[in-house]
């Protein structure tokens, strides 16, 4: 079957574990789907909507485990080698979804399908090989334990070259809310997809094809690519280049924004050692692309303690999620943290998260059910390590804190819920909300959880085109078109750090988007399909009961500071409410029933 | 105070009154080799004219050489507030920071 729309093969592989896994079938996907989800992000969603019965059991058979390229995978545009990851989330109840820059999205088109949807639950722990259009399951007991890389090199070295793979490792095979899929290094990390896999008694996916689908213009497609590849080597992404995401830690540290033990403060004395100058200065070892990328973001650093040798990547999220958050101001303890975050499949930020709620718990004396030594305290480097571990294996304290901040701090109680640092159950990113405002409505009605990658409102906060004392209104128009941007970007799978290297988003996603799909695709098309794709997260979220209680922020975002600009619950109630009025919902943050999303739910779809 | 070592003389010229210290992050920083520099302006362009006269070392890489004004993916925060506004008055005491625009993480 050929598709009449250039760059996809319009087929979503299905394949149900607990009912002959040996034959996945297949389903046509509608033009509408890549005109109104595009791919990626909005294709994974839109699956979801229409896989996910309203309800399932996150760890159950029902709820669909997704993984979704876009239609510019493979086509050489820069960075758009990513792969989306879709289910039930089991640590919010709501939309699960990430994006991973990863030969995987390749490799996956290159099988004859656009998207893969797995359903059931293996009888015994497996492997699901994809070659072209075969699917098989293979046994996966020998690989039970393993970190996701080794076991991608063991699943290699027994299949052969070719294979790329997608693995959970030890924190996935215990069902730690928070655990990741990870491939090629990288991490489809928040949300707790890794649970979901592991649930289904999936160790790995183990992937290989052969045929890309051709796109409507592959010589348009090329001049576009190389314009955008040479943009993505100035200076808007120096930064990445030259330094990496840590850069974020002294500048932020400077204007008070580096969340610092569980948010109690913004600024971190111990900051300069943890730096990305100094970083780059001290323990830089290397640096990397993700798959088909010109900006090499990727920097590597290397253990100086006089330990066990260790090089690893370090991203600016991990930094501060098991640094500042913690109060641990070692880089060296905070590489070898990240690499075993990364080692048992677990995302860092939800990790970081909990465990600074589980110090804060220590320092107020509440009783976690464990003896009071084995609760880490802050700025203990040897205690967070370990507790990383008691996670990853659900040992000891790490049984309470692989549930994650809330579900732990509501089983605790005892006031713990008021540290708790989460929205809809996701702990907060690197970003201090209470002075970057439109960050702090965008991570309340973010559909996903607090999450920077899914707002990008801080992109607003961080520069001079909103006035400090906008109104609400205002306030909230931007919040949306940030979110709304994130989503384009998230679908077309072209990477948020070319974004300051990209005039106008939309235009130039337009144009190459025509030339991918032969689509006669307009800026407006692209601006129209970003909020539809936002409004179809909302509406999964709605069909697991999501509430409008749930758009919040923390308590101690909502305190009182003694500065005059404080954020408060009566303040984010007026942006919240302005934001759904934008969004054209009603005053409870519904979609209009009436008015349904231009892709009819089912069409097409079995 | 620190100085790159390119660094020519701090000596407010008349036309630039007002010597002010710019904080460096990120690249510039590392390019400088300097946390903090010194440069002379009654407002941000001037400033940025001033900065890459006297510490070439960030021209072409972070300012523009010919204007001295930061390049797309730099910006100047000042008093807390991110602004690429050449006209943006400066005083005496103002800190200035060069920072890179992107802050994604």
């Amino acid at each position: 079957m050929t598709s009449r729309i250039g760059g996809v093969h319009a087929r979503l592989l299905r394949v149900d574990l607990g009912d002959a896994p040996d034959a996945g079938w297949v389903e046509p996907l509608p033009d509408d789907l890549f005109r109104h989800a595009i791919g990626g992000i909005g294709l994974a969603s839109r699956l979801l909507l229409d896989l996910c019965p309203p309800g399932a059991d996150p760890l159950g058979p029902h709820n669909p485990l997704i993984f979704a390229a876009s239609p510019f995978a493979g086509t050489g545009i820069t960075t758009s080698s990513k792969i989306a990851v879709a289910a039930r989330s089991p640590q919010t109840g709501l939309i699960g979804d990430s994006l991973s820059s990863s030969y995987l999205a390749l490799e996956l088109k290159r099988t004859g399908h656009d998207a893969l949807a797995v359903t059931g639950i293996a009888p015994a722990w497996s492997v699901l090989v994809i070659e072209d259009g075969a699917t098989s399951l293979r046994p996966a007991d020998a690989l039970l334990g393993f970190s996701p890389r080794e076991t991608a090199d063991r699943l290699r070295a027994e299949l052969g070259t070719g294979y790329r793979v997608a693995a959970i490792g030890p924190a996935g095979e215990r069902g730690v809310r928070y655990a990741a899929i990870a491939n090629d290094g990288r991490l489809a990390g928040r949300t707790g997809a890794g649970a979901v896999m592991g649930a289904k008694r999936l160790k790995a996916i183990a992937v290989r094809g052969s045929r890309l689908p051709p796109a409507a213009d592959p010589r348009g497609v090329a001049a576009l690519a190389r314009d955008l590849a040479a943009r993505s080597l100035g200076p808007a992404t120096a930064k990445y280049r030259d330094i990496g995401t840590v850069a974020n830690v002294a500048f932020f540290n400077r204007l008070g924004l580096l969340p610092t033990r569980n948010f109690g403060a913004g600024s971190f004395a111990a900051a300069e050692a943890l730096s990305g100058e100094t970083l780059r200065l001290e323990h830089h070892a290397g640096q990397h692309a993700c798959a088909a990328c010109t900006v090499g973001c990727e920097h590597h650093y290397g253990a100086r303690d006089g330990g066990p040798p260790l090089t690893t990547r370090l991203e600016y999220e991990t930094l501060f999620a098991l640094g500042s958050l913690c109060g641990v101001g070692d880089p060296n303890v905070v590489l070898r943290a990240s690499a075993l975050c990364d080692d048992l499949g677990m995302d860092a930020i939800s990790a970081g998260g909990t465990i600074a709620w589980a110090m804060e718990c220590r320092e107020r004396g509440v009783d976690l059910g464990v003896p009071e030594e084995e609760i880490p305290r802050w700025g203990d480097g040897p205690a967070l390590l370990r507790s990383l571990h008691q996670i990853g294996f659900r040992e000891g304290l790490g049984d309470l804190l692989a549930e994650g901040s809330r579900a732990a701090s509501a089983r605790v109680g005892q006031g713990s819920e008021a540290w708790a640092m989460h929205v809809k159950g996701l702990e907060l990113p690197g970003y201090d909300p209470r002075k970057l405002k439109t960050l702090a409505l965008g991570l309340a009605v973010a559909a996903r959880g607090a999450c920077h990658n899914r707002s990008s409102a801080y992109d607003v906060d961080l520069s001079d085109r909103l006035d400090p004392a906008a109104d609400a209104r205002a306030r909230a128009a931007a919040a949306a078109a940030a979110e709304d941007q994130a989503a384009l970007l998230d679908s077309l799978t072209l990477c948020k750090f070319l974004r300051h290297a990209i005039a106008d988003v939309h235009d130039e996603g337009a144009a190459l988007h025509r030339a991918v799909t032969g689509l006669p695709t307009t800026p407006a098309d692209l601006a129209a399909a970003a909020a539809h794709i936002t409004e179809t997260k909302k509406r999964v979220n709605l069909a697991h009961g999501w509430t409008r209680a749930l758009d919040t922020l923390p308590p101690r975002l909502l305190e009182p500071n003694g500065h005059d600009s404080a954020l408060t619950p009566a303040w984010l109630d007026r942006q919240i409410a302005a934001y759904y009025a934008v969004r054209g919902w009603d005053p409870d943050g519904r979609p209009d029933a009436k008015s349904p999303s231009p892709f009819a739910k089912g069409e097409g779809l079995g | 105070m620190t100085h790159s070592p390119n660094a020519s003389p701090v000596t407010p010229s008349p036309n630039h009154p007002i010597t002010l210290r710019v904080e460096l992050f990120g690249v510039p920083r590392l390019l400088a080799g300097e946390r903090t520099l010194l440069a002379s302006g009654e407002t941000l362009g001037e400033l940025a004219a001033d900065l890459a006269k006297r510490h070439p070392i960030l021209a072409g890489r972070v300012l523009d050489p010919e204007s001295g004004w930061p390049l797309d993916g730099y910006s100047f925060v000042v008093a807390e507030r991110f602004t690429r506004d050449p006209s943006h008055p400066l005083r005496e005491g103002t800190t200035v920071l060069l920072v890179a625009s992107a802050a994604g993480g």
